[in-house]
């Protein structure tokens, strides 16, 4: 059955047209990707309305490529610039650039280039795998189960998201507030038109979503009259480098476990709702510092300091489909997009996504893995485009890209509504990003609003006893890990400052967890609920034995 | 308590608009089939934001204005006093914002190759300057990019771009 979905998935793609497009779509992706000032997610949203005329296969292998291109992108600028192209391949430059000075451009290069490479396949093996397994999971969620993973997803997003826990929380609802515009799913009521009859049909979410990232991006990248004027980058590196694929390969075997362990951080990353590349990079960067022999090296040009970011940030997709793709629940801003995608196609991805559209799921599967290989052919070539695009300035760019946005808009449902909308959160989006409240809740509120009040609705058609939002496991369970993860950003306040209660924090969270996995019954899962309750009890039995000190850090 | 702060009028804004959306949302009409009525859900979104803005007005008030990490734009230049000195502290995306909302007006009279060409070529004036031979470098960035897309999206995708009074005789 996988043989046939595969056959058939890998026959969908395996076309002329697509191929060429997928090309297309990895070499936009890599220079997007490299640009200072331009975002992976900037560059996938603004692929979207080239997409919606193809077939779907066609069209979300594109967006796939992008993506992947994207993710490689940035290292480019990193390593040759010391400028990380996007915030996933910040701890490259740690490294990279370091090393690109000592004389070794080209090692540094294929270091990334590979590690890159190595990350996203190990990724794309864990997607194909447990994508299916989680949607059977996913297959036992009753519309409480659904509810709740909404708002967990919303809560984390919002501690992950910004230093300040309430800005996180307010963007996320009024993210939700933003799709009750319109005519609700349920009954059909009109809702907030406030007489304007176009926003009977509410916000059309790709819009919105071109407004909030790419708009409000471009604004903000020609804020300082003086940059805009120049080029991206003055510090545009040698374009007669060539890229060390052999010996950056053998650096990489011998240091396999720095790679296998970032690229895992990567995927586990991805599959944790609104923590991306950007925090997967720093975090597989500081794990591999802890895990040296010589953790004084690094920041010196060690390859450790390479391979671990690359392979990490390119993993983390993998990590974020299979959530949408199992769940229908997009793990961060791209992924949010790429249900955009599926959602322009009528696809609707939910549990019985892989299972019912099982040749779509595997193209996309296959075109990750594509994608990934058309990567490292590329490199070499697109680094001396890259060098070119750094030469243009900035205003240039930014203005033609506006320009884009109102075609690309309007061409998604051909309603002359959708730029205002874009204008509108476009200016919204900046005027957060100026005051600190974060997007990606924001956006991720946009897209899971109306998942939510479907299911909100679907619960209390079935009952108006709001018991089983506490008596179904999986309930109980997104809803208690919504609150440890909301007391997260106060914990790790309270922690620097020592207060005694944070020694708590995550024993008394394993605890917690453990009660609805215990609930639901069968063998694995009890026997999964001891070990995280022995987990919780050894590390209130280290707290003990340390005479309940706080560490400030670890 | 400090005087009122930035976060603190952020704030008391976030609940005046909370309070525009609860009155908003008494004029949703009810139906008298389905248990979730259309106005339950916003309301209690609308409750969880007035909540949170409540709280952020407290922290606010007391806390103090949180300190938001300046762009290097900011960081190296001090705001001139005034509403002169906003604008012009705030130049670019103003003007973006501005030819937009013009490239928007008058989108049904020049359609979306003319206006779009237009308002590429004046926001790169804008953004990058007149001086030089500028006017005709911009003019062809202009007609290649906008000319470019719009080929793309008219005859790649077939999709029917407003043409506006002036193309649409044609």
């Amino acid at each position: 059955m996988v043989l046939e979905n595969v056959m058939a998935a890998s026959a969908e793609i395996a076309t002329i047209k697509t191929l060429s497009l997928m090309m297309i779509g990895v070499a936009g992706g890599l220079i997007a990707g490299a640009i200072p000032g331009f975002t992976i997610a900037m560059a996938v949203v603004l692929t979207l309305p080239f997409t919606f005329g193809m077939p779907p296969s066609q069209g979300l292998a594109t967006m796939v490529s992008v993506l992947v291109g994207g993710l490689s992108g940035g290292l480019m600028a990193g390593i040759l610039t010391g400028i990380p192209g996007t915030p996933s391949s910040v701890a490259t430059t740690f490294d990279g650039f370091p090393m690109a000075r000592k004389g070794e451009p080209g090692l540094a290069l294929g270091l990334g280039v590979w590690s890159s490479f190595f990350g996203g396949i190990i990724s794309a093996i864990l997607l194909m795998t447990l994508a299916p397994q989680l949607a059977r999971i996913g297959l036992e969620f009753n519309p409480w189960d659904y509810f709740m993973l909404v708002m967990f997803a919303l809560t984390i997003t919002a501690s992950l998201s910004g230093k300040n826990m309430i800005k996180g929380l307010i963007a996320g609802a009024m993210g939700l507030l933003m799709r009750t515009v319109g005519e609700d799913e349920a009954v059909g009521m009109g809702r907030f038109d406030f007489g304007i009859d176009p926003l009977l049909s509410g916000f059309d979410f790709i819009a919105v979503l071109i407004g909030m990232f790419a708009f409000s991006q471009l604004l903000n990248d020609v804020r300082d009259p003086k940059v805009a004027r120049k080029a991206l980058t003055d510090r545009g590196g040698n374009v007669k480098i060539r890229i060390e694929h052999m010996r950056a390969i053998r650096e990489i075997a011998k240091r396999w476990t720095v790679l296998l362990r970032s690229a895992l951080i990567g995927v586990f990353t991805g599959i944790l709702p609104g923590a991306g590349g950007s925090i997967a990079n720093i975090l597989a960067y500081d794990q591999a510092k802890k895990a040296s022999k010589h953790p004084e090296k690094f920041g010196t040009g060690v390859p450790e300091g390479i391979i671990a970011p690359e392979s990490s940030n390119n993993a983390v997709e993998g990590g974020a489909l299979i959530i949408l793709m199992a769940l229908g629940i997009p793990g961060d801003v791209t992924a949010a997009v790429m249900l955009g995608a599926l959602l322009i196609h009528d696809i609707i991805p939910s549990p019985t996504f892989i299972s019912e559209e099982p040749v779509l799921a595997y193209s996309i599967f296959i075109a990750f893995f594509a994608a990934t290989f058309m990567m490292v052919t590329m490199q070499s070539f697109m680094l001396r485009v890259f060098v070119l695009v750094t030469k243009i300035r900035m205003y240039v760019l930014a203005s033609i890209i506006l320009g884009f946005c109102g075609i690309g808009v309007f061409a998604l449902n051909n309603v002359e509504f959708d730029i205002w909308t874009l204008l509108w959160f476009g200016i919204l989006g900046f005027v957060m990003r100026h005051y600190g409240f974060p997007l990606a809740p924001m956006i991720l509120g946009v897209v899971l609003g109306n998942i939510a009040e479907l299911n909100l609705a679907r619960a209390l058609a079935i009952t108006t006893d709001l018991s089983p939002f506490v008596t179904r496991p999986w309930s109980l369970f997104f809803m208690i890990i919504a609150i440890f993860s909301a007391l997260f950003p106060l914990f790790q306040f309270h922690r620097e400052k020592k207060k005694k209660w944070t020694l708590f924090y995550l024993p008394f969270g394993c605890f917690a967890a453990s009660i609805p996995l215990y609930m639901m019954g069968g063998v694995p899962r009890p026997i999964l609920a001891t070990l995280v309750v022995a987990f919780g009890a050894y590390q209130l039995w280290q707290r003990a034995r340390g005479g309940w000190q706080v560490e400030a850090s670890g | 308590m400090q005087r009122l702060n930035r976060d603190a009028i952020i704030a008391i804004i976030l609940l005046a608009f909370c309070g525009v959306f609860f009155w908003a949302s008494f004029d949703i009409r009810q139906p008298d089939y389905g248990v979730l009525m259309p106005s339950t859900w916003p309301r209690v979104i609308l409750g969880v934001m007035t909540f949170l803005s409540v709280l952020y007005l407290i922290q606010s008030l007391s806390l103090g204005q949180e300190e938001i990490e300046d762009d290097q734009y900011d960081a190296e230049h001090t705001r001139k006093p005034g509403f002169r000195g906003w604008l012009e502290h705030w130049r670019n995306p103003l003007w973006c914002f501005f030819l937009f909302f013009l490239y928007l007006l008058t989108l049904p009279v020049l359609g979306m190759l003319i206006g779009g060409i237009t308002f590429v070529y004046v926001l790169l004036g804008m953004l990058g300057g007149w001086d030089g031979n500028k006017p005709v470098v911009h003019g062809v960035i202009a007609i290649c990019a906008i000319g470019v897309m719009w080929s793309v999206f008219t005859f790649g995708l077939g999709v029917l771009l407003p043409p506006g009074m002036i193309l649409g005789r044609f």
